[in-house]
């Protein structure tokens, strides 16, 4: 019997990959992440939550596949219903469009949702080149967008309104700070379940946050650090602070669960796309983040900071990765200059909360 | 998929448990007389002689070294023809037809133990380059060069951990023949006079661990060799791996491992000592891995150096029936080169020949999820320097250390996106020269 025999290829070497690995899996494991916090937003503010839901993520896929149908038009290449660059079918602009919608709150007006969204995937992904391209977080970029541009417009519910992101439960303590005052009318269990509690619709259930932090940790689809120890900086330095001022251990705990501290350091500071590549940039990356977040919760004139502090840090990311300095592994050098920068900022924030 | 990740899947299944198949009267062997350190060559016998199981027919010239080739089989001498080398190149390779006597060279003559225990540095040094033993792992560097070190050394490290996937030749030959390997560390041991020798498995290789305490129990107690068991990922073999979680030490870029007193040899590499200096016989056999998943019947086998590989194949039954496309990559699936040639001979270097179905994988966007950086054993930055690499940035790689490179390929085995990163760093390499 003659052997038919298989056609030779050539490559070069590794001639394996990783089973399982690819970039849509990746962004499909955060959407999934996502599931239980939509859930329960819809649970908490019904037909509104699903309303903005779906004109964020609506105006961000279709902003970007006008974009990339505009762009083949000036290529002058013929129409095409699916795109190739569109990145609706790895996830990439649903997720974006998720993550903006939970930062807002329930009763954002849908105009602004929607603009602020195609503005805001334009201007931080779009004109960048596309995906894996982009400086700044496209979510952070447009709910910075909404709270500039229609700041006055938004409202939580029952609460006076608040301007800025976050929660209005941190309003309160912008005002009234270190006051235990807080505890009476958010206590830290309703804080910590998101019932009963006004603010964005992602972020007032930190325990859902949590879940689905667990699953995209074992799914290793986002790097556990950077959250880790964002939250564990913030928890930190507001210890410290604590301490200083001789007010209870419910300080920092209440800092850790409420506001948008937990969704913005579980989804949106670990975009890989935005975040420094090695292990150390992204360590120092989490901590710039803590520690900006604090100093604008603290002193900043905005009760909440996450969303300006991911953006801030978005900024530095090209710095802890320029290669003169970026490495592999922890040095010692590293290490002692890490430890003495620590230091410091633990020190400007206590002699800061001295004469706040 | 955002960690380190330095496991391999293994395929090791596919072989591993088999007894190895011997086929060491091929029909003829190919002998290279060129290889990727040595350019020419001199030929000592011409086409109708009659040459003898190894004996020297000839000497191949490298940069600072010269070896000897040898005839494998007896027979007799036929055509100079080019054939395909386990560097992908093709070389010069000569024909010996065999007349299936094996009749040995009368060089070749055992030497006995008191003889043997006599025996200097120097001796051995000349033994080895006489039999021009070289690193059978696939590194081809000669022996002798590495046993002359005037270093103080106090450990000798047997590399045994195979860690590239598919491979089980060297696991097949610790355990059909644990006394050659552990008495040819004990002549690099006499040579180099140390007292400390350690071989190094993969932890997973638990019956290598029991068959080498129990000879090592049995037979050689006064010898002081540590089995150790390594961990379970890739890559694992690779020299200064080895030394860095057998013995803790971490030797840094382009330093030698003498200079910190120890030497590592792979285990086939010791089985060529122990046949060199107890049989006076050079590399003619070998342990030699067919597998891969377009093969009928992956298969160890024990070889002749200079067989064609088509023999063997024919030997497992050729290909799967399904498979349209293939390739065929000589070495490791990992590191291994792939070759569009048919016929491709075993030398002394090759481990194994994988056919493996060809695959296209779509690449998308780096999304600098960073499993490369956290990944490299080489401790460097591959997404960067792939980035570098594309903006043809000589100083950025160069400042990124793009020359620590050993491509092992691990960075495009973890991609998320599937981007062959191994080949841009293999580049931007070539860029910086």
């Amino acid at each position: 019997m003659e052997q038919k025999i298989p056609n030779k290829v050539f490559k070069t070497s590794p001639h394996l990959r990783r089973p399982n690995a690819n970039a849509t899996r990746m962004m499909r494991d955060v959407t999934i992440a996502l599931l239980p916090v939509i859930a329960f937003a819809i649970y908490r503010f019904k037909m509104n939550a699903v309303y903005v839901l779906l004109a964020s993520i609506l105006s961000m896929v279709l902003a970007e596949y006008v974009f990339y149908l505009v762009q083949d038009l000036l290529k002058e290449k013929p129409f095409k219903l699916k795109n190739e660059s569109f990145t609706l079918y790895n996830f990439s602009a649903i997720t974006s469009g998720l993550i903006y919608g939970l930062t807002l709150p329930d009763t954002t007006p849908i105009w602004t949702v929607v603009i602020s969204g195609a503005v805001g995937m334009f201007l931080a992904k779009l004109i960048f080149g596309g995906m894996g391209q982009n400086v700044f977080n496209p979510a952070a970029v447009a709910r910075v967008l909404v709270v500039v541009n229609f700041g006055s417009l938004i409202s939580y519910g029952t609460d006076a309104v608040d301007a800025i992101g976050g929660a209005t439960a941190l309003q309160y303590t912008a005002n009234n700070l270190f006051d235990a005052q807080i505890l009476n009318y958010y206590s830290l269990s309703n804080l910590f379940t998101g019932m009963g509690i006004p603010g964005s619709m992602g972020e007032v259930s930190a325990l859902l946050i949590l879940v689905g932090a667990i699953y995209l940790g074992f799914r290793t689809s986002f790097e556990f650090r950077i959250p880790l120890i964002y939250v564990g900086t913030v928890f930190i330095l507001a210890s410290f602070v604590a301490l200083f001022k001789g007010i209870g251990m419910w300080y920092p705990v209440y800092h850790v669960v409420s506001g948008g501290l937990l969704f913005g350091a579980v989804y949106m500071a670990t975009d890989p796309v935005t975040s420094p590549i090695t292990l150390p940039g992204r360590i120092y990356f989490a901590f710039g983040l803590g520690f900006l977040t604090f100093i604008i919760r603290l002193f900043g004139a905005l009760p909440e900071g996450v969303v300006f502090s991911i953006l801030i840090m978005n900024m530095f990311v090209s710095s802890l990765d320029y290669y003169k300095w970026s490495e592999q592994r922890f040095t010692k050098r590293a290490i002692y200059i890490f430890i003495g920068v620590i230091i410091t900022s633990i020190i400007i924030t206590v002699v800061g909360a001295y004469y706040v | 998929m955002i960690k380190k990740s330095r496991k391999v899947r293994d395929y090791k299944k596919l072989t591993k448990a088999l007894p190895t198949d011997r086929y060491l009267n091929p029909k003829s062997v190919h002998i290279h007389l060129q290889n990727n350190r040595c350019k020419t060559y001199d030929l000592h016998v011409k086409e109708g002689d009659h040459v003898k199981l190894g004996q020297v027919i000839g000497v191949r010239h490298g940069g600072f070294f010269e070896q000897n080739i040898h005839s494998t089989i007896s027979g007799t001498i036929g055509k100079t023809s080019k054939k395909v080398h386990r560097s992908g190149r093709k070389v010069d390779c000569i024909e010996i037809k065999n007349d299936f006597k094996e009749t040995y060279h009368e060089s070749v003559v055992d030497r006995t133990d008191a003889q043997i225990e006599k025996l200097t540095q120097e001796d051995m040094v000349d033994i080895l380059k006489e039999k021009s033993l070289v690193g059978l792992g696939g590194s081809g560097f000669p022996t002798y060069i590495k046993l002359a070190t005037k270093d103080p050394i106090d450990t000798v490290v047997v590399n045994a951990v195979e860690c590239e996937p598919y491979l089980s030749s060297d696991y097949r030959l610790i355990l059909e023949h644990p006394e050659r390997v552990v008495k040819g560390l004990q002549y690099i041991m006499q040579a180099l006079d140390v007292q400390k020798g350690i071989i190094a498995i993969k932890s997973s290789k638990d019956p290598l661990y029991e068959v080498l305490t129990q000879v090592l129990k049995v037979r050689f107690p006064e010898m002081n060799v540590k089995v150790a068991k390594l961990g379970n990922h890739y890559p694992q073999g690779w020299e200064i791996e080895v030394f860095r979680h057998a013995l803790n030490i971490d030797i840094p870029h382009g330093v030698l491992p003498t200079k910190y007193g120890v030497i590592g040899f792979n285990v086939s590499t010791t089985v060529g000592v122990y046949d060199a200096i107890k049989h006076n016989l050079p590399v003619t056999k070998r342990h030699f891995t067919l597998t891969g998943d377009a093969i009928k019947f992956p298969q160890n086998y024990r070889i002749k150096v200079g067989t064609p590989v088509k023999d063997l194949i024919e030997k497992s039954e050729g290909y799967k029936k399904d498979i349209d496309e293939m390739v065929v990559v000589m070495g490791g699936p990992m590191m291994g080169n792939a070759t569009l040639d048919d016929d491709i001979i075993v030398s002394k270097t090759t481990t194994s020949v994988i056919v493996l179905e060809n695959k296209e994988y779509k690449e998308e966007q780096c999304v600098r999820c960073g499993s490369c950086v956290y990944s490299c054993p080489a401790r460097i930055q591959p997404q960067q320097i792939m980035q570098a690499y594309k903006r043809k940035d000589k100083e950025q790689i160069e400042e990124l250390e793009a020359y620590k490179c050993v491509e092992c390929g691990l960075c495009a085995y973890v991609c998320t996106s599937k981007i062959h990163v191994t080949d841009y760093i293999r580049k931007a390499k070539k860029l910086i020269g």
